[in-house]
């Protein structure tokens, strides 16, 4: 008996298994035939095949023994620039034995990493070039500076289209023999949008219940696994309930250990769709931004937040007319 | 003219002071062994609930061994330079009317960890090379910030415990001779078993029940209400809730005998439970916000100046949002309720990084998303399938506790490596 999370599972190992983003699939894999890739910057939303695309390249250009000509890093994780470039220094170094002349440092989540960061990036960048080639993997490409930028060959991955998803989940469902209904499909989709990750997780969860998968499976197991659920809040707040909205944040930031400025960036989505007055919206995206600066100066994230969750109760209260 | 009952009839002599006869011994024997060239404990430490007697006892000894008292308060150590002028202090053993000295530094509790980074590294400091006896006071000994003052050999620590009810009724009988006023023995009993040990709130008890009488009876003090230590946050809270005047509400933060950090937890819980207009709420929430924003601008700069504000916000703001709002009904105030969530979830937060670190090796996913886009499908999973939940456990390694806490619960988790192995 084995098993993985399936994401892992059906990740493509190769560039001529991937199901989606074809036009970069087809630049990547004249890459690896003519056995030279420049720096790259795959830029994407979640979920969209960008870490896939970088390790099936590695895999097509050095084939299974890919894992020793490839290093993974993550900004997010690495605790400074300085060690970003010690590894890439010892890892740069020696040379590979093979034919192709550089290995391939994958540092994903660049866009986290502050402008000196990047700066400093910049010159291991350079120094380097003979040895490693660089793959920057990132949300955005407009928060990676410009000099980094004007050095790599910039892709950009969108979400994938409701039929690409549809195909792939159909083919896991089949080899994994779960009984996946239309609505349950459907329900994925509105849930997850186009992120692949988020998508096949679902799946995996609807499945261990051990039934039919139908819409209904799909929003229960994803409402089990989403507590931080920034709309549900924002409802509750409204509903001038704000004891208990204070609840869910309180849980969302110990419990679940969100950030307070991830909680804020989907606050600020999540108000220009409330069916509120036009005027009130820009009135409260004031309060969210004073909000999102204070965060920034080093204040309490929950304090600051149920500051803004009371405000929200006043307005929903004021527009029931009370 | 109003004078303090606990003033006016402070005991002068150490036989007057209620209790902890034993302490008081000790403390004066070590203040002796100074005649005889520097102690190898340099400093003494007092601890014990308040209202016992610490001070008092001390300021009995110091008259009795003829020693000059100088007396520090938390706000005069806070920074490194007020350190520094009593160092000076400290390196004399003789005051300028020859009198010998002890310095005392009352309210250490006032001193915190965080905060006052360098202070409790600088008071030692000064012990080291002090001339005359120090002595520290603190309700707290087993507070952190206090640790490096449990080293026996440096320091001499005296705890001073509750007095009986017994003696605290002497102490009461004695003032109300004092004051020319007759009390029944059963009035004074009611008064000393209510104060729990705690003299001085015993003494302010009978002064608020006896004062300008000439008779206290039973029938007078058994109204008084059971003195719990809590009612002091309580009538804090009452103040910043419903204080009329910005005045009233700000005197909390002389009353309160929490440090600001933790009055404004109590009054950043409480708030919401308070005030049921949704407008007023949100004015109350704002003016914490705005407090809190100052203390963000406090622990950046070390600029303490700036704690006025906070403490106008947090006080006065809150209290002044008020206008229509009413509680429905009676509402208990409440501990901090996020205090208590946050020491449980740091285990938890810990235990989070292990199993997003194990998540990291084998899906090529941060540890922030592994925390946020997978483990919360996977505890799904370990919920609901035994056989799945298996086989993730061998495939990412986890032990027996990440596999307790992603089941959420230990039967589940036992249900799971049964089926594993």
């Amino acid at each position: 008996m084995s098993f993985e999370m399936w994401a892992e599972k059906y990740r493509p190992k190769s560039l001529s298994q991937m199901v989606n983003q074809k036009d970069i699939v087809e630049r990547l894999e004249s890459f690896a035939k003519s056995r030279n890739v420049p720096h790259c910057i795959f830029a994407g939303p979640p979920g969209t095949g960008k870490t896939t695309a970088a390790l099936c390249l590695a895999h097509d250009l050095y084939g299974e023994v890919y894992r020793e000509n490839l290093m993974e890093l993550n900004a997010s994780d690495e605790r400074g620039i300085n060690v970003v470039r010690e590894t890439v220094k010892t890892f740069a170094r020696i040379r590979t034995l093979g034919e192709i002349p550089f290995k391939i440092l994958i540092l994903d989540e660049a866009d986290n990493m502050t402008g000196d960061a990047q700066q400093a990036l910049r010159r291991t960048m350079e120094r380097y070039t003979e040895t490693c080639r660089f793959i920057l993997i990132a949300n955005y490409s407009g928060k990676i500076i410009e000099p980094i930028q004007s050095r790599c060959a910039p892709f950009r991955f969108t979400y994938l289209p409701r039929e690409e998803q549809d195909v792939h989940l159909k083919y896991i469902a089949e080899n994994e023999k779960v009984d996946l209904a239309k609505d349950g499909l459907d329900a994925i989709y509105v849930v997850c949008g186009g992120d692949l990750r988020r998508s096949i997780n679902s799946l995996q969860a609807a499945a261990s219940l051990g039934k039919p998968i139908t819409s209904e499976i799909v929003y229960s197991v994803v409402g089990r696994a989403n507590p931080a659920d920034v709309h549900a809040m924002i409802k509750i707040a409204m509903d001038s309930n704000f004891i208990e909205a204070r609840k869910r944040l309180r849980e969302m930031i110990l419990k679940y250990g969100v950030a307070g400025s991830d909680i804020i960036k989907q606050i600020h989505g999540e108000l220009f769709r409330l069916d509120i007055p036009e005027n009130w919206k820009v009135k409260l995206a004031e309060i969210v931004g004073d909000v999102d600066f204070r965060l920034a100066e080093g204040a309490d994230e929950e304090v600051q937040l149920s500051a803004l969750l009371a405000r929200l109760a006043e307005a929903g209260y004021e527009l029931k007319g009370g | 003219m109003y004078t303090a009952w606990t003033t006016k009839h402070k005991p002068k002599t150490v036989a007057e002071v209620v209790g902890n006869s034993e302490a008081i011994s000790t403390l004066e024997k070590w203040l002796r062994s100074w005649e005889r060239g520097i102690p190898r404990q340099q400093a003494a430490f007092l601890h014990g609930p308040p209202g016992v007697g610490k001070t008092v006892a001390l300021e009995a000894l110091a008259r009795k061994l003829v020693m000059e008292l100088i007396e520090k308060n938390a706000s005069d150590y806070r920074t490194q330079e007020k350190i520094s002028q009593f160092a000076g202090l400290a390196s004399q053993y003789r005051g300028f009317f020859g009198k010998k000295r002890i310095i005392l530094l009352d309210e250490m509790d006032g001193v915190y960890g965080n905060v006052d980074r360098g202070a409790i590294p600088a008071i030692t400091k000064i012990i080291k090379n002090t001339r005359c006896p120090i002595i520290l006071i603190a309700n707290d000994f087993w507070d952190k910030k206090f640790v490096s003052f449990r080293d026996k050999k440096k320091y001499l620590i005296i705890e001073f415990k509750k007095p009986p009810a017994s003696q605290v009724l002497k102490h009461l009988a004695r003032i109300c001779a004092e004051e020319d006023i007759f009390a029944e023995e059963e009035a004074l009993k009611f008064i000393a078993q209510r104060s729990e040990g705690d003299v001085r709130s015993a003494v302010n008890d009978l002064q608020a029940l006896a004062q300008g009488k000439k008779k206290l009876t039973y029938d007078d003090v058994s109204w008084l209400a059971y003195r719990d230590r809590k009612d002091v946050i309580f009538s804090v809270m009452r103040l910043v809730l419903y204080g009329k005047t910005c005045e009233t509400a700000k005197q909390a933060v002389d009353l309160a005998d929490v440090d600001l950090d933790m009055l404004f937890e109590w009054i950043y819980e409480n708030t919401p439970h308070h005030f049921n207009v949704p407008s007023e709420l949100a004015k109350a929430m704002e003016a914490l916000a705005t407090a809190d924003l100052y203390r963000a601008r406090i622990r950046k700069t070390n600029n303490w100046k700036l704690m006025r504000y906070a403490i106008d916000f947090m006080t006065a703001g809150v209290a002044m949002a008020r206008d229509k709002s009413k509680p429905s009904g009676w509402v208990p105030f409440r501990f901090p309720q996020r205090i208590k969530t946050l020491s449980t979830s740091r285990a938890e937060r810990g235990m989070k990084a292990e199993i997003g670190k194990k998540i990291k090796r084998r899906m090529h996913v941060s540890v922030a998303q592994a925390q946020k886009d997978v483990l919360p499908y996977m505890k799904v999973i370990f919920e609901s399938n035994l056989q799945m939940a298996a086989g993730l456990t061998k495939w990412l390694c986890f032990d027996e506790e990440e596999v307790n806490y992603i089941a959420g619960g230990k039967r589940q988790a036992k249900a799971i490596l049964k089926v594993m192995n």
